[in-house]
């Protein structure tokens, strides 16, 4: 095997290794995709003919191997094209019809015998081609051509792009440095045969590199797996090599020495191979983890996601899952698990986890790691406790295991650990450094502020959806005259329908009337005490409704329908104060996204404040439109109207102007709250002393609110 | 005994109903409204004993329409039949203002309804 046929077995293996990662792990239907495994598997072809053109002993055979090389060669620039278009987003379809016409001419020309080509001995050891006329020169200008075209084109993309994409179309730049000077090679060769085509080793940069840049944002592994593609592929290689070489050297003196037998040289072979594997792994691993990975993980990039992204949400379920998700990404970990101290149940439990054994473990205060976390305030390093012979008895033992622990950090507020974060292995197999712990120690610390804000967060919102709730029961509450005329009404009726019955045959005044007219009579009463009784369920039935606390699940809610609903319950009682009701809905209105009670409750306190605010006689108008992508409702009321001075307080808790017992304050500071959890914004949109108010609350059409869950 | 002229005014036409078929079926003279303005030109027209009417009514003030019932001559007694509750409050006040009774609704049977008109026109 000489050094020709080596270089095209590496092509060959790389450029295979990329295909069938791609087709693994890519998006085939994603064009950049596709025309990279295209570009893989073209180099493939390519890689295979050079080593058979090595191999080859005459000038019939290597031409063939050539032929066969440039099948995958000749078409590599077009899938570069292509694959440079979908990756910039450029249209050049003439151009792309070029680059494939000239290929297939050449394919056509060189089958064909036409393209005017020999082969030269170069080396004292291969055939390569070399032109013999015009053909192959056109070839040549036109492949370059295509290339360079190509990185122009990606070039100008790269210097127009921002950010993250910059990072992606930088690597795409540096991988076309490795094919165009890599493709170059060849062609130096062909036409200076003095020049060794060292260069071809760099084709399979191009590939790998873009596979990398395309693949590196959806694939979050892809180093991982690059990495032991690469092990491995050297592996190969030099478990072949040693193969050859003792072939080799088995020709040259076992054969002289001893009768020949093939089996016999490859004996010390397999000796060196069995030795040698292992350590050479290790190397091997070692190599790429240095010079490949070296960077490890960005502590800049650590620190700035969870500044700006993790540590400022209040939500503490969303708050610890992006804390694993991030440290997993960022740190590139196997494994890692948040726990938190659970008061109720006085101990630490795992509240969200990546790739951890049992997420059921627990650990009790009184455990021993607790009492060393707690004490030390410091962490526990796997590594360091077993490097210094440290006893780690079976229980430790067991909750590390469970976890896939490898340092365990308590997360400390106070003086008092509510918090442990647990990180596993990371993914480059590396030890957590002095520097890691420099960043991760305080970052726990920080962490357990957030967590600890997050929680009061949790039980702030629990006491105002206590607060809301107790303020919906003291309105229910001066309800009551309203409800129990609609409820007694009903049941009134009911009543006096049997009763007038009875009475009158116990009076003796159907004497006269024979069976089948008082069945009738029957009937009839029967039929209307159930409509009446139905009546009375109705009314019981919203009211129970309305006074259940709403559960915080948004659904798809028809506004027309709820403002009748809610105009059921205060309906009655704006009667009686002569406030006529009117209801203004825009035909084909979307329906709203939000949580149906709370949407209750809103245009229900809305409502019962209008009519209180009119005290007798007035109109309240409550009208819904779109207006540019929101749904906007008015309730405007011919009430007293507010004052300018007290127009400031109005959202405050605890204003009213109501009298004593008549509203505890909280329902306008309620009802924003609410409105601004669903998603929209509520304002006073006018008033005006002695003649009315009109409030807006708006909802975006289709947004969806972030701080309520999703009805199945 | 003639038995005693009625109107009864209620928004409630149901019970309007049951007013009116029980006490046509025992030969009272009843004439029923269920809109306050009319009611108070039935009253006016049919010059009842008693009246009988819903304290809340749209278009109706109890005050009111019992302050008008009162200055008639001969003027009517009046019964309210509600199911509106203030603690008691408005019915206190009507009474004192001269209505005969207060009755909540549902009424507790017609018998005694019955029983509280004829007594209402005896006195």
């Amino acid at each position: 095997m000489n050094i020709f046929s080596f270089f095209g077995l590496t092509i060959c293996l790389t450029t295979l290794s990329l295909a069938i990662l791609i087709f693994k792990f890519g998006n085939l239907k994603n064009t950049s995709h596709r025309t990279l495994l295209l570009l893989n598997l073209a180099l493939v072809v390519w890689g295979f003919g050079c080593m058979m053109v090595g191999f080859s002993k005459n000038p019939a055979e290597s031409l063939f191997w050539w032929k066969i090389a440039h099948v995958g060669g000749v078409f590599t620039v077009c899938f570069i094209l292509e694959n440079v278009l979908a990756v910039t987003e450029t249209k050049r379809t003439g151009f792309l019809f070029f680059a494939y016409a000239q290929a297939t001419l050449f394919q056509v020309l060189s089958v064909a015998n036409l393209l005017q080509v020999r082969m030269l001995y170069v080396y004292n050891s291969f055939y390569y081609i070399v032109p013999d006329g015009v053909g192959y020169p056109i070839f040549t200008f036109c492949f370059l051509l295509v290339c360079y075209y190509s990185a122009v084109i990606l070039f100008n993309a790269f210097i127009h792009s921002q950010g993250q994409r910059r990072l992606q179309l930088k690597f795409h730049l540096i991988a076309f440095l490795f094919g165009i000077v890599g493709g170059t090679a060849h062609f130096f060769t062909v036409y200076n045969p003095n020049i060794f085509p060292y260069g071809s080793l760099l084709i399979p940069g191009f590939p790998l590199l873009a596979t990398y840049a395309i693949l590196k944002h959806k694939l979050l592994d892809i180093e991982v797996v690059i990495k032991k593609t690469l092990v491995f592929a050297g592996l190969f290689v030099a478990t072949y090599a040693v193969f050859a070489f003792f072939a080799f050297l088995g020709q040259i003196f076992f054969e002289r020495l001893v009768t020949s037998n093939r089996w016999v040289s490859m004996l010390p072979s397999v000796f060196v191979v069995t030795f040698m594997l292992r350590p050479l792994e290790n190397f091997l691993i070692n190599v790429t983890n240095k010079y490949l990975f070296q960077k490890k993980y960005d502590y800049k990039e650590l620190l700035k996601t969870f500044t700006s992204e993790v540590l400022t949400v209040l939500d503490l379920d969303k708050l610890v899952n992006l804390t694993i998700d991030k440290l997993a990404d960022i740190i590139k970990l196997n494994s890692c698990a948040v726990l938190l101290f659970d008061d109720e149940k006085q101990q630490f439990r795992v509240v969200a986890s990546n790739n951890i054994k049992d997420s059921s473990v627990t650990l009790a205060k009184p455990d021993s790691i607790v009492t060393f976390l707690e004490q030390t305030h410091g962490y526990l390093l796997r590594k360091e406790l077993i490097e210094k012979k440290v006893f780690i008895p079976g229980t430790i033992q067991e909750i590390i295991d469970k976890l896939r622990s490898e340092l365990i950090i308590p997360m400390v507020l106070h003086e008092k650990v509510i918090g442990v974060l647990s990180l596993g292995k990371k993914k480059s197999d590396e030890d957590y450094t002095q520097d890691d712990l420099d960043i991760l120690l305080p970052l726990a610390r920080t962490l357990a502020i957030a967590i600890s804000n997050a929680e009061l967060f949790e039980e702030l919102s629990k006491t105002q959806a206590e607060a809301a709730q107790r303020e919906k029961m003291a309105v229910i509450g001066t309800l009551s005259a309203g409800i129990n005329h609609e409820i007694c009404n009903p049941l009134g009726i009911a009543r006096g329908q049997c009763e007038a019955f009875l009475l009158n045959i116990k009076d003796g005044l159907y004497k006269d009337k024979t069976t089948e007219e008082l069945l009738r009579k029957a009937e009839e009463i029967m039929s209307k005490v159930i409509k009446e009784t139905d009546r009375a369920t109705a009314i019981t039935k919203k009211l129970s409704g309305f006074a259940k606390p709403a559960k915080g699940e948004a659904e798809h809610v028809d506004i027309s329908k709820e403002i009748d609903e809610v105009f059921g319950l205060v309906g009655y009682e704006l009667r009686l104060e002569k406030i006529d009701f009117d209801k203004q809905v825009a035909a084909g209105l979307p329906k709203l996204f939000v949580d149906r009670k709370q949407f209750q409750e809103v245009l229900f306190n809305l409502m019962r404040n209008a009519g209180q605010a009119i005290g007798e006689k007035g109109r309240i108008t409550v009208s819904a439109r779109q207006d540019g992508g929101k749904v906007v409702i008015d309730i405007e009321d011919t009430g007293s109207g507010i004052p300018q001075d007290k127009i400031k307080e109005l959202f405050n808790p605890f204003f009213t102007t109501k009298e004593p017992g008549k509203g505890t304050g909280l329902g306008l500071f309620i009802v924003r709250q609410v409105v601004e959890k669903n998603g929209g914004r509520i304002y006073l949109k006018k008033t005006m002393v002695g003649q009315g108010t009109t409030f807006t609350v708006e909802f975006p059409e289709t947004a969806q609110p972030a701080a309520l869950t999703v009805k199945a | 005994m003639t038995k005693p002229r009625i109107v009864a005014i209620d928004d409630e036409a149901e019970f309007i109903d049951i007013l009116q078929n029980y006490f046509s079926l025992r030969e009272y003279e009843i004439h029923v409204a269920t809109r306050g303005t009319k009611g108070i030109e039935l009253v006016k027209e049919k010059k009842p004993d008693v009246v009988l009417m819903d304290l809340k009514m749209p278009g109706i003030d109890g005050d009111e329409v019992l302050k008008l019932l009162k200055s008639m001559d001969p003027s009517p007694k009046v019964i309210f039949i509600t199911a509106y509750d203030d603690g008691g409050k408005t019915k206190a006040r009507l009474l004192k203002m001269g209505a005969y009774a207060c009755l909540d609704k549902p009424i507790s049977s017609l018998r005694a309804l019955e029983d509280t008109i004829n007594e209402a026109v005896q006195l």
